[in-house]
Formats: structure tokens, C-alpha cells, sequence
């Protein structure tokens, strides 16, 4: 944190429009991890495998421990013998393998970078210094790196024991999909592909833990969407109570789902910090973050979609393998893929799917969360699918969508995996699209461009997004329900603390104006925290487009209930009706008489004879809230309703390809968004800008590459490019309000666009390819793999 | 993400410099840093000793002699990006500076350090390829010149002795008739190059091309030498759409590039021949510009 003051003062939030928090973070005043300063604070760096599969025979520390300035070096085989271990926490579910690990590799390595032994030492360098001075022992066994060779029956396998690497093997018959076939004019048989990638915060992993051995209490400040949640894992971890715990989350450069898992390093630090009685900090660097975190999206998908010849799509099979890579990461890896098959038949009236999934094991860095979840892979198999059956049958993308689409009249509709929508129209989201995209008018252009032998194309994608999703059964011992507290203070100012975290997202400005608008106040009345397990009970965090949903409506329902009380108040000292009683502009009002709210506060803490007889004094509550709505474990026939709620969105792009180097150019981009209620359209705007960016970026630049062997390719942002601002469109944004039954209206925002958009990018680089003949199946469409596609095509 | 321990020497002239690097075992140069120092901190390069070479004031800037201009090693790439006297007397160094990294990047690094780095994707090394250019380097016993023909040995290796300093580059005068153009593809702004191609171009009064030479960047293990590959084009007075595709193909066929992550050796080879025509294109059409075209 600099000393440095702002040039400005904070901007007004009256108008919900302007992020308070931006003066605070933009100039550079913000507190993040490597902010957080104690003295005598020691360092830990950690040595990782070099190898992608190895028997950890041996492990000899003693040459770092003679380096001046080392405190301390560990193994895992060490630290296990009194720390508890990880597991998914998911023995309900019969055909997942149950394993346990530690905050440390012990038998074995199983990809390059896994943990093997740390060293906590005065400075991050003598500490890495010392990390050259440890020698393991390795016998090195063969890696898998490919999902497909994975699951032959010859391959290495992660676990002996096990007899195969299916970490997770989920059936989903659902409806009468023979029946469906047997009707069949056709069927589409294709296979699509999902290459790894990473959603990759600026602000890496870490944490700093402090343990005070007087009070036996811990307190570790950890760069985590999920701070409650790693208590609990903490809590198993170190044997302390989790009353004794306090997980402090920092303000946050991003997380994406990256921090929504609870990295073993996380604990490690914790129980670092009470071996060596120092506080102790550990930052993940760039390396660490590309190989050791948490990678996504990888998946194969074997589809066959049987259909009539009027467009109709009558059923679906769906064999999904979904590359976990190691699956030693808490909460499961697997969480994303699982969402994946739920969501396949999108918002099409598709009853009639069936799926296999199968998560393998390989030996590459853990799968697991980033931002979409596992649903743009199903929406991008179910958009292709549309197209490529459109394709055959010389029915206009448009047109399929409309003959499949789930009709207006049916709401909620439960979709074949138990989904229970609650969207608004999707016919009326298509026509906003088609107008707000000038679709029409796009298409002649392409057509025009085409006589000039240029490759345009135009593409067309819709999706709905479960969010604040339930997915205790199916991701861990977690729910979907939200806490928050809410004081307000003798002098009529209000504390509001969430359960949820803000990784930049601009939660204290919209949750000081959900509990400023409940109360009557301004909402620069209102202070907001989050991230300290300390001052709330308990939180869910953020993550699965959840806060506004879930938070804010923990927030107003608490709010609600301080309002009651204090109307209570009102009503006695004007000697009116409580139902009479209204809160607007800082008063309390019963016709022309009003007392302004800061002097209800001071009542209730100040001058507690002027309360209603009987009444406590104290303006203060803190709340649950559930949705009460969805399941936490799926029914006898595989189905559950995941999400509290569900949004829609739909886009529309149109690109140019240029055939010699593969570079595809995004002339235009329009979203059709409706997530319920808006809060505020400026931070949602902000959200659709970054998930476009996103978008971008897993469709054609990013790329994590790992060689036959398991060997990473990619280690520093030299290697893995994202998109930079030159790199990026700015999309049209269309907003539909269609408000939720929970309390607010609202619907998830944060995911949408990333979901929608490599869809409708990959129908318009397929549109642009027609006059060449070259099917997209694959997400990944970067200039060299466009190449290979083109060449692989022209060669054939 | 540190590096491992190393001692460091601020120098004041060359002769200090050559001295420190002659007297270690393993030092390093340390000029813009921009490629050395993350390097160091992914402990791939572990010098014992840093030589900053940042202070020598006379390795900076540059002049002209006998139809020669002689750069300091030191000059910034930004410096060569933006000078007015080298956007006018060597246009082409200009450009192919420009396209190097980000401003802050070319803010810091060298003209001398990229060459001396010899990163077979750099840009300046290949652009020295194909303006056949010289090196010039210090060593404890006098300096030498070294064609750049003889100087690059592979990736990230060249023919300078480890106790040498490279002070200056040469590279002829830009004079009438000149045509130079440095095309390249990055995925994004500021990438190392995938692949890039120097053209450099003469034409005679009558506009007749009489000399062309080229160079690439990311298709082989050293900046290659493609100048056969141009040779067909010599005489002739006017660059036909065929002709500099033509050429194109021909560099492709004539590239050695290997594959990474940001594309295969076949991707390169197909780039090379779009960033030929191109670069053709342009040095045509800029050596015509002076009327003759």
C-alpha cells in the first residue's frame, strides 16, 4: 500500500452508477496480499516436480537447512504425520473414486509442478536458493498427457489401484432417447473439442498465516473467493476449531474461479505458520500460477443428434471426457464438466438426451473452475449442433433455433436434467438480437463480401446459465444460501457485512445501495465489508454468478428486518400505526410528522428509555438466506435443479478470416443480456466487457500446451498469451430485464457473455468458411490452429 | 521467481568492461536487461557477475562515415524508433525498432543487447542479416569487426569471445534507390514475432532491382540468410503480384523454422511467405519512391 493520497475524492454513488471502491483500488491504495506486512514476517518457497509421473523415493532437506537465513525445510511425508488430508467430501456418489491427499506430495508426483517440499526462510530469494540444495529421489513412471490415450487400456495409470484413470463416471438416461432415434430422418454424428486454458487472476494464489500459540488461534489472510469455505478445510487440516480460525480475504486482482478451489498451498501456509511460530507468506509466481493452480475447460465431445427433416432436433447423445488432469483439488475438478452435461440442452426443448461422462485423470496440472463453469462447452455443443443439422437441411440458423426453442408458455420449464427455468421469453430475445445486431443486414454484407472472395461470416448463439447454483452434492459439502450482517450504528451510519467476496467486482457499491434503498438512507451512509470469516458467521462466497442473487438478497432481507424494528420505533415515539409508518430520504414519516433515521439509532443504543416497552435495544441482525428452490443432491432419475435462478443471453458476431495466416478479425459484436433486475448497469456493462475480452482470448489466443510427456510448454506469459486491450472488441449490449420470484429480481450476471460468445464466434468462423468447406467442431480457433484446420482440409 | 545470488559492477569505459568480463568466470552484460533479467529470475541464466554497461555514454548514438553508419551498442530501440536523424538516414532501422515489444520495452533495451542476445525470433538481428551489416566488438586485446554473416552461431549464440563488448553496429548509408521493409506477424501487439521478414532492395536509375536481399526472424535456428531466394528478381524493373509471391514461396521453401507453442515449423513456413510478398511489396514500392518507380 502506497502512502500516496488520491487525487480525487471518492466519487458519488447516489446514482449507483460510479464504483466507490475504483479511487480507493485505481490509485493504488487498495490492501492485497503482497500489501499485507507483519514484522518478522518469514517466506516460504516451494519445490516442485520436475517430472509428470515419479515415486517420491526419498527426500533430503538437510543442504538447505545449512543455508544462513533458512528457518526451516519440509517434506510432505514430514508434515503428514500430524496434519489432516484433503478429499472431495463427495462419498455420496458411488461411481466417483475417493482419495485423500496432503498439503504435500508424499509416495508420488503425478504432474510437473505438484508440491514436494518447502522452505521457509528470511527472504523469497535465500528461500529459493535453498530450494536448489534439496534432493529428491525420483523414480520416474510413465505420464499421460492425452485424455484419449488416457483412457486406453494401456495407459499409465495416476492410481494403481484404481485400474483405470476414470476419476468420475456419471450416466445421464434421460427421456426415451431410442424412441427418438428410431424416429429419426437423420442423424448428426460429430465430435467437438475444448483445449485447456486457464482463467488466470493478475493476483496470483497466496497467503500470509499467523499463529499466536498463547490463544491457540490462527489467522490466515488468503487470496481466496471462498474464505469461509477454506476455514472449514483449514479447520480439517490443522485440528484446530474452526472457532479458532479466521480466514482475512484481501481486496483481490481477479480470481475467475481460479480461487474458488482451496489449493493445497493454502494450507500449507497455515501449517507452516505453526510449526516455525513466524508469520509466514507464500505468493504464487507466474510459473507456479500456469502449472501448479488450476486449469479449464478441456473436454472431447462425441455427439450424436438425431433429427427430422423439418429441423427438429428429436434426441441427443452426448459422450463427454473431460481431461481433470490431477485430481487432487478441492473443491472437485470435476464440478465444471458435471455442470456441462446439465446444461447441453440449453434452452431447446430437448427431453430426449442421454449422456456418459467420464472425468479422466492425466498427468497435467488439476482441472477445475473458471468463470462459465463447464456451460460454454455445452453450449457451444448444442449451438453447433443446431447449425451443423441446419446446415444439412438448408434451414438458416435462425430458423433452427426457433423450430427447437422452449415455447413462451412454458414456465418454469424443467429441462431433461431437472432444470427449472425460470427465464423470460427466448423468442423475444432472438428478435432483440437479430434487430440489435442488424442480422439481416450483416448477412447481404456477407454475401456481398463473398463475390469479392472474402471470407465473412456471420454466427448466432444463445444460452441460459444457471446461477447461484446448489451444487452441494455434486461439488463438495457446500450450498447455495448466503449470510450477511447488517448494524446500524448510533449515529445513523449503517455497516453491512457479506458472506460473499469481491474480487473486484464492485460489491461495496451495489450492496451499500441494495441496504440504502431498503432503509431509506443515502448510500454513502452505508459502509460495506467482506472477506473476514471473523465478523460473519459464515459465507458461500463468490463465484457461479451468485453475489447479486444471493448476496443481495441477504443484504435487503436483513435490511428489511433492521427497517422493521426501527419502523417499531418510529411508530411509538410519533404514536402511530407501525403499518403507517414510511422510510424515504432518511425519515421516518406518519403524515407530517418525521424523525430522522440517525435519531432512531441513537435511540436504540443511546437513549433506550424512548423504546417501546419490552423492546432490546441495538439495531443490529444477521440473516441466512436461502433460495429454498433448488437440490442439493440430484433425484432417483440423475436430475436436479441446480440454480436458484437461471439468465439468458444471446449474441450475434460477425468476423472476417484471412485464409493465409488464420487470423480471424471480429468485425462486430452484439449481446442480448437479461439478468433479471439490473443493479447497475455500469458494473454489469463492465462485467459483459470482461467476459467478451475473455471470450476472445479462449477462442483465439490462449492455449496451455503440455508435451507427450506431461512437460508444461507453457510457463510465463511469453508462452500463454492473453488478449491485450488492442486485442478486443467492444460488444453492443442489449439489455432484457425479466425479474427473478427471489427477493430483488435479480439473476446472475458475471458469466454469461464468457458462456455465449466463443459459440457465436465459432458459427460465424464456420459461416465464413463455408465457401471453403471447413466445419468448425473445435473451440480452439487461434491463427496456427486455424491453419492446421485449413491445410489439414485443403490436403484431404 | 528470483535469482539465484550474482554480483554486480557498474563500469566507465570500455576497457573497465572488458576487464570485469575477462576476469570472471561466468558474467553477463547487462545493458536494457529486458531479455537478461527475466531470464535470471527464471534462474535460465545464472551469471556470477553483472556488468552494467548502462553508464558508457560513448556507446550511444550513432554517425556517418563513408556511406557507413555506425550505431552505439547502447543506443534504446526506442531511440532508433523515434530519432528523426535515423527515421531519415536509416528508415528501415527505424521501422523494424518500432515493432519490438511494448514502449516500456523499447525504452529500456538496446540495439547491442539484441544482437549480442541473438534470440533467433528477434527482429534486429535479422534486419543486421539483411542489410548485411557488421558488428564491432571490444575485447581486452583491440576490436574487431565481424560481418554479420560470421557473427550469429545459433540460437542465442554468436561468434563474440565471453571477455567481449559489443560497442557498435555498421550498416551502409541509406542512399537513392534504397527499398527496405520489415514485415512480421504477432499474434499480439508487442509479441515476439512468429516469423518476420527483412527485405532490402536497390533500384537503378532505369528502376531495374539490382540488388535484393532477405532476412527472417522465427524460421531457423540463427536470423537466416534468404537473399537465393530473391535472386530471380534481379533486373527485373517492376514487381508483378506473381513476382512477389513468387518470392514468397521461395523464402518459405528456403526457411528452416522449428515449432513452439505459438506455431508449428509448417506455420511459420506458410507466414514466411505471406510476410515475404509483403515485405517485398513494400521495399519495392519505397525504392521506386524517389520518382523512378
Amino acid at each position: 500500500m502506497t502512502a500516496v493520497a488520491p487525487p480525487v475524492a471518492p466519487p458519488e454513488t447516489t446514482t449507483g452508477t460510479l464504483r466507490r471502491e475504483d479511487t480507493r483500488l485505481l490509485c493504488g491504495q487498495g490492501e492485497y496480499l503482497g500489501d499485507v506486512q507483519r514484522p518478522d514476517l518469514k517466506h516460504i518457497a516451494i519445490l516442485r516436480s520436475p517430472l509428470a509421473h515419479a515415486r517420491i523415493r526419498d527426500i533430503d532437506v538437510s543442504g538447505a537447512l545449512t543455508l544462513p537465513g533458512v528457518i526451516g525445510a519440509f517434506t510432505g511425508a514430514e508434515l503428514a504425520a500430524d496434519t489432516g488430508t484433503f478429499n472431495h467430501h463427495l462419498e455420496a456418489i458411488p461411481t466417483l473414486r475417493q482419495i485423500n491427499w496432503s498439503v504435500l506430495a508424499v509416495d508420488k508426483v503425478r504432474f510437473v509442478g505438484e508440491a514436494v517440499a518447502a522452505v521457509v526462510a528470511d527472504s523469497r530469494y535465500i528461500a529459493e536458493d535453498a530450494l536448489e540444495l534439496i534432493e529428491v529421489d525420483y523414480e520416474e513412471l510413465p505420464a499421460v498427457s492425452d485424455v484419449e490415450a488416457a483412457l486406453e487400456g494401456d495407459s499409465p495409470q495416476l492410481y494403481e489401484d484404481w485400474g483405470d484413470n476414470v476419476f468420475l463416471y456419471i450416466p445421464g438416461p434421460h427421456g426415451d432417447t431410442e424412441t427418438a432415434f428410431a424416429n429419426a430422418d437423420g442423424v448428426l454424428e460429430e465430435k467437438f473439442t475444448h483445449h485447456r486454458i486457464i482463467g488466470l487472476p493478475l493476483d496470483g494464489h497466496g497467503a500470509l498465516g499467523e499463529f499466536d500459540p498463547a490463544t491457540g488461534r490462527l489467522v490466515l489472510h488468503a487470496s481466496t473467493q471462498i474464505p469461509h469455505f477454506l476455514r472449514t478445510v483449514l479447520a480439517e487440516i490443522t485440528g484446530l476449531s474452526e472457532a479458532k480460525i479466521r480466514v482475512v480475504a484481501p481486496d483481490m486482482g481477479g480470481g475467475f474461479g481460479n480461487k474458488v478451489h482451496m489449493v493445497r498451498e493454502e494450507a500449507l501456509v497455515a501449517v507452516l505458520a505453526m510449526r516455525v511460530r513466524h508469520p509466514v507468506v507464500w505468493k504464487q509466481d507466474r510459473t507456479e500460477s500456469l502449472t501448479a493452480s488450476v486449469h479449464s475447460r478441456q473436454q472431447v465431445h462425441n455427439v450424436e443428434a438425431a433429427y427430422r427433416n423439418d429441423g427438429r432436433i428429436l434426441g441427443l447423445r452426448a459422450e463427454i471426457i473431460a481431461d481433470v488432469g490431477s485430481p487432487e483439488l478441492y473443491v472437485i475438478g470435476a464440478g465444471p464438466a458435471i455442470v456441462t452435461t446439465a446444461i447441453v440442452p440449453n434452452c431447446y426443448d430437448l427431453q430426449d438426451y442421454a449422456f456418459e461422462l467420464r472425468c479422466v485423470a492425466t498427468n497435467k496440472a488439476p482441472m477445475g473452475a473458471y468463470r462459465g463453469y463447464g456451460q460454454g462447452q455445452a453450449v457451444f455443443l448444442i449451438e453447433r449442433v443446431l447449425d451443423l443439422v441446419g446446415e444439412k437441411l438448408g434451414i438458416d440458423p435462425v430458423e433452427m433455433r426457433r423450430i427447437n426453442m422452449i415455447p413462451d408458455e412454458q414456465r418454469p420449464y424443467v429441462t431433461a436434467t431437472g432444470a427449472v427455468l425460470d427465464c423470460g421469453s427466448f423468442h423475444d430475445q432472438l428478435s432483440d438480437l437479430l434487430e440489435g445486431a442488424d442480422y439481416d443486414a450483416a448477412c447481404r454484407r456477407r454475401d456481398e463480401a463473398r463475390t469479392e472472395d472474402r471470407l465473412v461470416g456471420v454466427g448466432i448463439a444463445q444460452m441460459v446459465e444457471a446461477t447461484a447454483p446448489n451444487i452441494h452434492g455434486l461439488a463438495g459439502q457446500f450450498g447455495v444460501y448466503e449470510m450477511a450482517m447488517l448494524a446500524v450504528q448510533p449515529d445513523g451510519k449503517v455497516n453491512v457485512v457479506v458472506g460473499t467476496k469481491s474480487q473486484g467486482q464492485g460489491h461495496e457499491t451495489i450492496f451499500a445501495k441494495a441496504a440504502a434503498d431498503e432503509l431509506g438512507i443515502s448510500p454513502d451512509d452505508v459502509t460495506v465489508s467482506d472477506g473476514d470469516t471473523g465478523v460473519l458467521p459464515y459465507g458461500s462466497g463468490t463465484w457461479g454468478s451468485r453475489s447479486v442473487v444471493m448476496g443481495g438478497g441477504a443484504v435487503i432481507k436483513a435490511a428489511r428486518q433492521v427497517r422493521d424494528k426501527m419502523v417499531a420505533i418510529a411508530a411509538g415515539l410519533l404514536d402511530a400505526p407501525a403499518d403507517q409508518i414510511t422510510v424515504s430520504d432518511g425519515f421516518f414519516r406518519f403524515g407530517e410528522a418525521a424523525i430522522p433515521f440517525a435519531q432512531i439509532a441513537s435511540a436504540a443504543y443511546l437513549h433506550t428509555f424512548l423504546l417501546p416497552p419490552g423492546m432490546d435495544p441495538g439495531l443490529s441482525v444477521i440473516v441466512g438466506y436461502d433460495s429454498f428452490n433448488t437440490s442439493p443432491f440430484p433425484d432417483e432419475r440423475g436430475k436436479m435443479n441446480v440454480a436458484a435462478t437461471y439468465a439468458t443471453a444471446a449474441a450475434a458476431a460477425v468476423v472476417e478470416v484471412d485464409p493465409a495466416t488464420g487470423v480471424v478479425s471480429v468485425g462486430d459484436l452484439t449481446i442480448v443480456h437479461d439478468c433479471g433486475t439490473v443493479m447497475n448497469q455500469v458494473i454489469l456493462d463492465g462485467q459483459i466487457h470482461g467476459a467478451v475480452m475473455q471470450a476472445i482470448g479462449q477462442t483465439f489466443f490462449e492455449e496451455l500446451h503440455y508435451d507427450e510427456n506431461g512437460q508444461p510448454l507453457t510457463t510465463t506469459l511469453l508462452d500463454y498469451a492473453i488478449p491485450t486491450f488492442g486485442d478486443v472488441v467492444e460488444p453492443r449490449i442489449i439489455h432484457r430485464e425479466t425479474p427473478s420470484d427471489l427477493i430483488g429480481g435479480y439473476r446472475g450476471a458475471g458469466e454469461g457473455a464468457l458462456i455465449v460468445v466463443p459459440a457465436a464466434l465459432a458459427a460465424a468462423v464456420h459461416d465464413a468458411l463455408v465457401p471453403l468447406g471447413v466445419p468448425i467442431t473445435q473451440a480452439n480457433l487461434s491463427p496456427p490452429r486455424l491453419r492446421e484446420l485449413l491445410r489439414g482440409h485443403s490436403a484431404a | 521467481m528470483k535469482p539465484a545470488r550474482f554480483e554486480y559492477v557498474a563500469v566507465e569505459s570500455v576497457a573497465e568492461a572488458t576487464e570485469a568480463l575477462a576476469d570472471s568466470e561466468d558474467a553477463r552484460v547487462l545493458a536494457g536487461g529486458q531479455s537478461l533479467v527475466p531470464l535470471m529470475n527464471l534462474r535460465l541464466a545464472r551469471p556470477s557477475l553483472l556488468v552494467d554497461v548502462n553508464g558508457l555514454g560513448a556507446l550511444s548514438g550513432f554517425e556517418a562515415r563513408n556511406g557507413t553508419l555506425r550505431f552505439g551498442a547502447m543506443c534504446r530501440h526506442r531511440f532508433l524508433e523515434t530519432d528523426p536523424a535515423v527515421r531519415r538516414q536509416a528508415p528501415i532501422v527505424a521501422e523494424t525498432a518500432g515493432l519490438i515489444g511494448h514502449v516500456g520495452i523499447r525504452n529500456r533495451g538496446t540495439l547491442g543487447g539484441s544482437i549480442a542476445h541473438a534470440d533467433p525470433v528477434a527482429e534486429l538481428p535479422a534486419l543486421l542479416v539483411a542489410l548485411d551489416g557488421n558488428v564491432v566488438a571490444s575485447g581486452t586485446t583491440g576490436e574487431r569487426t565481424v560481418p554479420a554473416a560470421e557473427f550469429f552461431a545459433g540460437p542465442f549464440m554468436t561468434s563474440l569471445e565471453p571477455a567481449e563488448l559489443l560497442t557498435a553496429v555498421e550498416i551502409p548509408a541509406h542512399s537513392e534507390g534504397d527499398g527496405g521493409a520489415f514485415s512480421e506477424f504477432v499474434l499480439r501487439h508487442g509479441d515476439f514475432a512468429t516469423a518476420g521478414v527483412a527485405v532490402i532492395l536497390h533500384r537503378d536509375e532505369g528502376g531495374a532491382c539490382d540488388r535484393l536481399r532477405v532476412a527472417g526472424c522465427g524460421l531457423g535456428p540463427i536470423p537466416m540468410d534468404l537473399s537465393a531466394a530473391g535472386e530471380f528478381l534481379l533486373g527485373e524493373s517492376a514487381l508483378t503480384d506473381g513476382g512477389a509471391d513468387e518470392l514468397g514461396r521461395r523464402v518459405a521453401a528456403a526457411s528452416d523454422p522449428t515449432g513452439d507453442v505459438h506455431g508449428s515449423g509448417e506455420y511459420r513456413r506458410e507466414l514466411a511467405a505471406v510476410l515475404a510478398a509483403d515485405a517485398v511489396r513494400r521495399a519495392w514500392g519505397r525504392a521506386g519512391s524517389a520518382g523512378r518507380g
